[in-house]
């Protein structure tokens, strides 16, 4: 079963009056419980194309089919409700919490906002989804900057399974922890999705972490996709010239998916 | 507790935190040091400071008690300055907050109406208000308000401009959050320190324009205040020039000490941001 299928996506924006295409004529598809991860040099439209796919930024062209139906003619109210199956991880796990917020608070909102819980409820479900994500439930009265880097990403991502989405984006969601916290990640990530099938569109300029994870992958640039395929064939065997230089760039490439 | 003493470290900061203590225990004491209305006759008219120990400031031309009048209006001028100043900032927060999250039309109308209130100056538009509504002290806090607002609406915008484009931003999209409850529960929060940054300055100028009024007649005529005490005193100038410089003084000393304990804040709370 498809989850989401992009096509023809297109953003363009005005640099020094010229027009050019952060992304141009994008298409892919994700099926459930996947993961599709999205490759290429910096500037090359990754992250443009998941906020295009979160509807953070809105695209000049192109669809956006979210589990068979049109996610652009969605809005407002309707855009929000919708917005429970489709969640985030960003790169950088203090940026992406209110800075006084504390992890009660950032686990207590989606669940509130989707009506998934009554308010006596709320903590047990805060405790359960914090267990889940291999966390301490004592950890709910802390602040967010009080917790470590790795403890950080977990809450983010138990953020995101807090209303059973079908479709989680991880925008370069592990580069900015250290190796051994984001092997520990990457299992969390893995093991989420065998048991609550989660599709992935898993965000990366590092083809060693795309080729543990993902099924599939698309290699990008400058807004274009230069090639696609099965991640591991691809990463083997790449057949364009950037997908060449990130195989190149990569020092280890000898870990096996789990 | 850290805060506190980085916070006193400065010379200014203690002479304006010790001046505004004394202004508070005055406010406060006023109606148990002086019972009974301060504008009430308690002895002969025109009496010198320091004559009769008790009336310590003397008298004004109906013998009203100076030092009584004084204290009373401590009450007056601190009341109106901090309500005036705290709506001032409530107004300019919000709509410097709407006008940053919402963008586009709303922001140009906000910002449009914002100049246009900037452009009036402030005193003008509070004497009006006051002519055409009529002296009392809620009109007065509203008429200093009205003119106060635009600074902290305009330092709100700038701050929800660069807060709005950061990663929490998207993720409080991301999990369904409605605009306004992003706008006021996330984004004005983190928007604020800027905004209180200028709170001393809109206090000492509500405490100023709050004389100012008083001393033009247009004070609530129910209270003493430190400027229809000037005013009162501007007629017998030449004979009894201590009516006009008593509370001349004080009011100084009050904006003074106001200004210098919210300098105090604002050099406390810079070397935090700057440590952390």
């Amino acid at each position: 079963m498809t989850v989401l299928a992009v096509s023809d996506l297109t953003k363009r924006y005005r640099r020094g009056g010229k027009p050019f295409a952060a992304v141009e004529a994008v298409s892919f598809e994700i099926g459930q419980a996947q993961t599709l991860a999205l490759a290429g040099p910096s500037g090359s439209g990754k992250s443009t194309i998941a906020r295009l796919v979160l509807r953070l930024l809105e695209p000049d062209a192109g669809r956006i089919e979210f589990e068979g139906a049109d996610f652009l003619a969605l809005s407002g109210a309707a855009l929000r409700a919708r917005r429970a199956k489709l969640q985030m991880v960003f790169q950088d796990p203090l940026a992406a919490f209110n800075p006084r917020a504390t992890v009660a608070r950032v686990l207590d909102d989606p669940l509130r906002i989707h009506g998934i819980a009554s308010h006596t409820e709320r903590p047990h479900r805060i405790a359960a989804l914090l267990e889940r994500v291999g966390l301490d439930a004592g950890l709910a009265q802390r602040a967010i900057h009080e917790i470590s880097g790795g403890q950080r990403q977990r809450v983010a991502i138990a953020r995101a399974i807090a209303t059973r989405p079908s479709l989680i984006v991880l925008d370069e969601a592990v580069s900015a922890l250290d190796v051994s916290v984001r092997g520990r990640i990457l299992e969390l990530l893995l093991d989420l999705q065998s048991q609550e099938r989660i599709a992935y569109l898993f965000i990366s300029h590092d083809l060693g972490v795309i080729r543990a994870v993902a099924h599939r992958v698309v290699i990008l640039d400058a807004g274009r996709i230069v090639e696609s395929g099965d991640a591991r064939a691809v990463i083997a065997d790449p057949q364009s010239a950037i997908g060449k230089a990130l195989v190149a760039a990569t020092p280890r490439l000898n870990r096996n998916r789990p | 507790m850290n805060r506190l003493r980085r916070f006193f470290r400065t010379p200014e900061a203690i002479a304006g935190a010790n001046t505004l203590a004394l202004l508070i225990v005055m406010a406060l004491a006023a109606p148990l040091l002086f019972p009974g209305d301060p504008q009430a006759i308690a002895g002969p008219a025109l009496l010198p400071p320091f004559q009769d120990w008790s009336l310590p400031l003397g008298t004004d031309r109906l013998g009203r008690d100076v030092l009584a009048e004084l204290f009373h209006g401590a009450r007056t001028s601190l009341a109106v300055g901090l309500a005036a100043a705290a709506a001032a900032l409530l107004i300019g927060a919000v709509v410097g907050t709407l006008a940053g999250f919402a963008g586009g039309l709303i922001d140009e109308a906000l910002m449009r109406i914002t100049d246009a209130f900037q452009t009036v100056p402030s005193f003008l538009l509070a004497l009006a208000f006051v002519s055409i509504v009529g002296p009392s002290l809620g009109v007065v806090v509203a008429a200093i308000a009205l003119g106060a607002w635009t600074g902290p609406a305009r330092v709100a915008r700038a701050e929800v401009l660069s807060i709005r484009e950061r990663d929490y931003v998207a993720g409080a999209r991301v999990i369904g959050m409605q605009p306004m409850e992003i706008a006021f529960r996330e984004v004005l929060p983190n928007a604020l320190p800027p905004v209180l940054a200028l709170s001393s300055v809109i206090v000492a100028a509500a405490i100023l324009t709050e004389a100012a009024l008083s001393f033009l007649g247009l004070g609530d005529p129910n209270r003493v205040t430190w400027g229809g005490m000037i005013a009162e005193g501007r007629a017998v100038l030449r004979t009894a020039p201590f009516l006009s410089i008593v509370p001349g003084i004080a009011l100084v000393l009050t904006v003074l000490g106001v200004y210098l304990a919210g300098e105090g804040v604002v050099e406390s709370s810079a070397v935090r941001r700057s440590l952390s």
